[in-house]
């Protein structure tokens, strides 16, 4: 049973953004492969395409030299790919046999035995009679391996199946794939995660940005050498000049910040410590999924922290929400910036609003100012190079570029201490990054501090004083910007260490 | 191949005018329904929503209806602008009903210019601490408001039950489940001899102005549009998503209990079983008829109205029995809902690539 997958010229492009750029890859079975990259790399795409949720604009899908048609999950089922989603699709109230019988047109006696005989030949214990809400995520997810398996599976897809799992299921997946590789099932594997690949994976593939930049067997390769693939390591741009902040005030203090969340697919924050001087810039890098949100989140106040303590101009703000935080001449501008740093359905004017603080005067006595909104807005507009003066105008008519600047001039406008900013650049062009950088080394330049979680590394050693990174929810120690190479943030992010 | 897309923006003025499109929708289908009913298609809905208010006293009982149905729908207005799905107004209704009833009751054979306005006011107070109930367990355990208010309803329902069979029946009703008739004190003002239209209308107006104020001018009122456009943006604009689902609901609660309490007042005159046709109800789909805005909520209500009237009459001069009128109403509904995802979502007919067949 030899199977071999090819995917040639796969492009995708979906509005402002190129999701899969000429991607073309051959897997073979017998090996497991790594799909690597970061989030929005292009890997979720080029696996909807192969499971069939997602057709190409342009390229084909080869399987045992036979041109494939994917256009729908039913064909790829037909076809003999099995998929295997990061969230689950499973009926919680239904029993596990119950929720493989719904998608198997095989009697219930039949399928029964089958299954059985899956369970013994890997080993998975699973009470077939139990509801699945009472199971483990990693039960869940061999419930969803047992769905594929069911059917014969040529190709295996697995898309960031460790992110709920805990060490010990880790380790038992990756006995069962590769028990699954053994017996002839072809196995792509995605993730971000360095290690995993190291220690599971034959063939590693990256992308970054739609493209394939790089295919190699993982023998060849090590944590840093992947981490520098994945996010670049183009670094000729000029580095902002480093200022010696010894004797400057500090202006933020993080002592003690734990976090721990209800929900599986968060990260867990663990006794983070962190300073800041003014004029300051630190930056926190990372592999995404390691934790920023949540850090940003603890930052901005939309979430409170028990029993932590954060120190802002020598008070203590950690229980403060958001709006109060601004009182204080704190600014904050999140990753989304689509649909949570402004609201698309509002106008520009309305989105200036969203950050009120009380010298703004937007709201007096309770009422709206509009025009105070308006004057505001405008001043905005052209101060911050926003490509339009119409305030009425509602920003989902922005760009990607001009809604940032808009969102930075609203939080700049306020002329804050601390602005608190993640990602700041994604999916911009050029220019548009280039305006946010000369902002942010200005703000800087003024005596004003900032801290900017990015995943992209260019932009973090570019703009930063001092860097630290941030792997499973913990910080690594902080660096001066000027000894950090892309080697040492490589290993850190991948959880290794250095010295 | 079919292909369903977002619209990116829709046009305001096509946004008002698919509700008008959705009524035109009713009456083909409700003309449809009539016809296989075997009467004359043309007739039936003459008589279903001409007849009604062809004279003053149907305009009057338009009005009587419409009195309670908007004033509920504009407090609902608040919930749903800011994603807090309020389904038990009928309940808050009823819990207004009851405390300003009971109020009316303990004023018995009492003069005095003060009591009509002690009476709404705790009927108002009613409600409000009814809608209460959900909006606390929804932020502070977490549960489903539109769970805890409906069931809500009937808890309301049951009260009204026991109280009017049990200790506040009239003693000298005959064991009729009602209480005794207010006293003239404690009624809303008629406004025209012979006919039942009462002073509630003026409240639900003040009401109207008031919420337009407060929605489209206030911070409050901006704090709730974010909200119901984004969770995300409200809680990272910093805005007590709490202490503002609490204020929703109070006001939503508030308006209810208020229509409750002009409808005993008002035409009623009592506390009985059935102070209310589930207007509660109705008014959501007055709510979004009127497009969640003061101004089309008013309209919407006269329109929804009418068919309370319709039923009447059709059941009347055409022998169909007067649930018809929730017929109409549940098509309007759905004719709404059809609009609105043809409104914000395009359909695209794409031919069969070549490489497809």
């Amino acid at each position: 049973m030899n199977t071999k997958l090819k995917v040639s010229e796969i492009s995708k492009i979906y509005p402002g953004c190129i999701a899969n750029d000429k991607v073309s890859l051959e897997f073979g079975s017998g090996k497991i492969y790594a799909l690597l990259g970061e989030n929005g790399a292009g890997k979720s795409t080029l696996v909807k395409i192969l499971s069939g949720v997602v057709k190409p604009d342009e390229g084909e899908v080869f399987l045992n030299n036979e041109s494939i048609k994917l256009n729908s999950p039913l064909d790829a089922k037909k076809n003999n790919i099995g998929m295997v989603f990061q969230h689950f699709n499973l009926f919680e109230t239904l029993s596990v046999f119950e929720n493989l019988s719904i998608d198997s047109d095989k009697k219930d006696e039949d399928l029964r035995d089958l299954v059985n005989g899956i369970l013994e030949k890997y080993n998975f214990k699973i009470d077939l009679d139990i509801p699945v809400l009472n199971l483990s995520a990693g039960q869940k997810q061999k419930v969803e391996i047992i769905r594929c398996l069911i059917r014969n599976p040529k190709v295996l897809i697995m898309d960031e199946p460790t992110s709920v799992l805990t060490e010990q299921e880790t380790d038992d997946l990756f006995i069962s794939l590769k028990q699954f590789s053994k017996d002839g099932i072809l196995i792509i594997y995605i993730t971000h995660k360095l290690k995993e690949v190291l220690s599971l994976c034959d063939e590693v593939a990256v992308m970054r940005k739609g493209k394939v930049v790089s295919v190699s067997n993982t023998i060849d390769e090590k944590i840093e050498s992947l981490a520098n693939k994945m996010v670049g390591e183009n670094l000729n741009t000029i580095k902002k000049k480093i200022n010696n902040f010894k004797n400057s005030e500090e202006i933020l203090k993080i002592s003690n910040l734990n976090f721990k969340s209800d929900d599986p697919y968060e990260t867990n924050l663990n006794n983070l410590n962190l300073s800041l001087k003014k004029g300051e810039c630190l930056g926190i890098a990372g592999i995404s999924g390691n934790g920023q949100n949540e850090l940003f989140q603890i930052l901005s106040g939309e979430i409170i922290t028990e029993g932590s303590s954060i120190m802002f101009r020598n008070k203590e703000i950690g229980k403060l929400n958001p709006r109060e935080r601004r009182e204080y001449l704190m600014a904050f501008s999140p990753e989304d910036r689509i649909s949570q740093a402004a609201v698309p359905e509002l106008k520009i004017y309305e989105n200036v609003a969203l950050n009120n603080f009380k010298s703004s005067n937007f709201f007096e006595k309770g009422l709206v100012n509009e025009k105070k909104i308006k004057e505001h807005s405008k001043k905005i507009l052209s101060n911050f190079s926003v490509n339009t003066d119409n305030v009425e105008l509602k920003s989902q008519f922005l760009s990607g570029g001009n809604l940032q600047k808009l969102i930075i001039g609203r939080e700049l406008i306020t002329s804050p201490e601390l602005l608190v900013c993640f990602n700041p650049t994604w999916g911009l062009d050029v220019g548009a990054i280039n305006y946010i950088h000369e902002t942010l080394i200005q703000i800087n330049e003024q005596g004003k501090s900032s801290i900017l979680i990015s995943t992209d590394n260019d932009e973090l050693l570019k703009l930063s004083d001092r860097i630290c990174v941030i792997y499973k929810g913990k910080l690594s120690k902080i660096m001066n910007a000027d000894t950090v190479t892309a080697e040492k943030l490589g290993i850190l992010m991948g959880g290794g260490t250095i010295d | 191949m079919i292909k369903i897309e977002k619209r990116n923006d829709v046009s305001r003025s096509i946004y008002f005018l698919t509700p008008v499109l959705a009524i035109f929708l009713t009456l083909f289908g409700g003309g449809i329904i009539f016809y296989i009913l075997g009467f004359n298609p043309i007739e039936a809905l003459k008589f279903f929503f001409i007849t009604p208010i062809s004279d003053l006293y149907g305009l009057s009982e338009l009005l009587v209806k419409a009195t309670p149905l908007c004033l509920i729908a504009i407090g609902l207005s608040f919930c749903f602008k800011s994603n807090n799905w309020n389904i038990g107004a009928e309940g808050q209704l009823i819990f207004g009903g009851i405390v300003g009833g009971g109020v009316a009751l303990l004023f018995y054979n009492h003069g005095g210019f003060y009591v009509l306005p002690i009476i709404i006011l705790s009927g108002a107070i009613g409600g409000m601490l009814f809608a209460m109930i959900p909006a606390i367990l929804k932020t502070y355990f977490n549960t489903n408001e539109i769970l805890v208010s409906l069931m809500l309803v009937y808890v309301a329902k049951l009260l009204l039950d026991y109280l009017v069979v049990g200790p506040w029946s009239n003693p000298e009703g005959f064991n009729f489940p009602e209480t005794r008739q207010f006293s003239e004190s404690a009624r809303m003002p008629i406004l025209f001899d012979g006919l039942r239209i009462h002073a509630g209308i003026f409240i639900t107006l003040i009401t109207v102005f008031l919420s337009w104020l407060i929605l489209y001018k206030t911070y409050l009122g901006f704090q709730i549009k974010v909200s119901g456009l984004s969770l995300k943006t409200a809680k990272y604009a910093g805005y007590k998503g709490k202490t503002m689902i609490i204020i929703v609901f109070m006001i939503s609660g508030a308006c209810a209990g208020l229509a409750g309490v002009g409808e005993i007042t008002g035409p009623i005159g009592q506390l009985h079983r059935n102070i209310s046709p589930d207007y509660g109800f109705t008014a959501i789909i007055v709510a979004f008829l009127g497009r969640l805005n003061p101004v089309g909520i008013i309209f919407a209500s006269l329109i929804v109205a009418l068919t309370y009237l319709g039923a009447e009459t059709a059941q009347i001069f055409l022998q169909v029995p007067k649930y018809t009128g929730q017929v109409f109403q549940g098509m309007i509904l759905f004719f709404l809902l059809g609009s609105d995802y043809l409104l914000f979502f395009k359909i695209k007919f794409l031919g069969l690539k070549k490489n497809e067949l």
